[in-house]
């Protein structure tokens, strides 16, 4: 396993040294191998942006040299809906939480009235109970936009850096989650 | 007084049968074997996968093709016409064709060379059934998949790197939740353990019981990449056969469970 490990980080490290800043995990051999899955597959794997290479390259547990960086470099890609609002409509959130083809929350996430929950992610339970602070909009929108400003390289996707959700859009999903009268608060979890 | 306890007994024992229910539900290899149980009682001993097997034993020994032949002759690595456990040995490196092959991509070859089959003309199903037939033929044999060869070990080191690549607008890829979320659910069934449980790539192809479809490695490889939202690799390509190569051979060892019957 960890035979390709030291490899790459050594050449990682010389990439560093001469002078080159974007990491890349797909050298020409895999490159190769990627053409050779098809046009499509090729197009979307060999786009892989330099954050996403480094989660391959230390396969998602990144060393202490690099979080810093890597932590501040997500922070500045955040953006707010253009309103400043970080709480939109919980009615509108609800079925952005609860389709596949969006948000897909609740597939790893307990929490829903209206699906049950699987557990990938942490329970979200009465997530409202937190209250509604400033702190605490700032501190879901965030992670909703994009999750690896907090958790670099976890599973979930960065729905606003990568375009998935509209500022707008993760603001609603903030109100399904923290507003007292959302329904995520008011009614009973589905678990399994 | 004693009613009440009874009653309270009673209420308990009820609990804890519903939470072993669920535990047993939960499991999805016992949910299987559960459910195999159940399509063998009610259809009189047969499987759906008797079906395929047996559909890709006719095709693979009636003449077909252009040059009229069978597929008797098709080498799977134990020399032509030799089937017994040949699926815990494949991907492997083949002299004829100088590429490392699996399961599916053999069976193409050995239409195109045996049969003289244009690639294009090479019906999915068709290889799909006769590769339920060999591995009927390679059921309870051990995996031997060990990459020795140049050839095999270059495909098992690109197919380790493919599987913690990371990419697409989800920022996905095979370990993202085969190698960090093991054991746990998004959606129904727990993500298995692909590095450490032996029994993740050894019953492939398989029977999927839930959605009544007949599956090969490749085809589960293709719908995670589709789960994933990326577009997955085509049919016979070679990330494919590394990603099997690099699945199989941590599967060395296990004892097959073939055609396999899963949700």
């Amino acid at each position: 396993m960890r035979r390709f490990y030291l490899p790459t980080l050594l050449l990682m490290l010389l990439g560093l040294a001469s002078g080159q800043t974007n990491p890349s995990y797909i050298n020409a051999e895999l490159q190769r191998l990627i053409q050779a899955g098809g046009q499509n597959y090729a197009n979307t794997l060999l786009r892989q942006a330099p954050d996403q290479a480094l989660c391959s390259i230390h396969r998602n547990k990144l060393p202490a040299e690099v979080l810093g960086p890597f932590i501040e470099e997500q922070r500045r890609s955040i953006k707010y809906p253009a309103d400043g609002k970080l709480m939109g409509d919980w009615k509108q959130g609800e079925p952005i939480f609860n389709t596949l083809a969006r948000g897909n929350c609740f597939s790893c996430h307990v929490g829903s009235p209206l699906n049950i929950g699987g557990n990938v992610g942490p329970s979200l339970e009465k997530y409202g109970q937190r209250g509604t602070s400033e702190a605490m909009q700032k501190y879901t929108y965030e992670v909703i936009y994009n999750t690896w400003a907090y958790f670099p390289c976890t599973v979930m996707y960065r729905f606003g850096h990568n375009g998935l959700l509209k500022p707008e859009e993760i603001a609603h999903v903030v109100a399904y989650l923290l507003d007292p009268a959302s329904d995520f608060n008011t009614k009973p979890a589905l678990k399994r | 007084m004693g009613r009440f306890w009874r009653l309270v007994g009673a209420a308990v024992l009820a609990l804890f049968s519903l939470v072993v229910l669920a535990q047993e539900e939960d499991d999805p290899v016992k949910e299987a074997e559960k459910q195999k149980k159940q399509l063998l009682e009610q259809s009189g001993g047969i499987l759906p996968s008797d079906l395929y097997v047996e559909q890709g034993e006719q095709l693979f020994k009636a003449r077909r093709g252009p040059k009229n032949a069978s597929l008797e002759a098709c080498d799977f690595g134990r020399g032509p016409g030799k089937l017994e456990g040949v699926v815990g040995r494949l991907p492997r490196y083949f002299f004829d064709t100088r590429k490392v092959e699996d399961l599916d991509s053999r069976i193409r070859t050995c239409m195109i060379r045996l049969q003289g089959f244009q690639p294009q003309d090479i019906r999915r199903s068709d290889v799909v059934a006769i590769a339920f037939y060999i591995a009927s033929l390679s059921n309870e044999q051990p995996v031997t998949v060990r990459p020795l060869m140049p050839q095999e070990k270059k495909l098992y080191e690109l197919g380790e790197q493919l599987f913690y690549l990371r990419a697409g607008p989800r920022d996905m890829g095979c370990a993202t939740c085969h190698v960090t979320y093991v054991g746990k659910r998004a959606g129904v069934l727990p993500y298995s353990d692909i590095l450490k449980d032996k029994r993740a790539a050894s019953h492939w192809p398989a029977f999927r019981y839930s959605n009544d479809q007949a599956w090969t490695m490749a085809d589960r490889i293709r719908a995670c990449y589709a789960n994933l939202g990326m577009p997955a690799p085509d049919f016979y390509s070679e990330p494919i056969i590394a990603l099997t190569l690099f699945m199989n051979t941590q599967a060395r060892g296990a004892r097959m469970d073939l055609p396999g019957f899963i949700r």
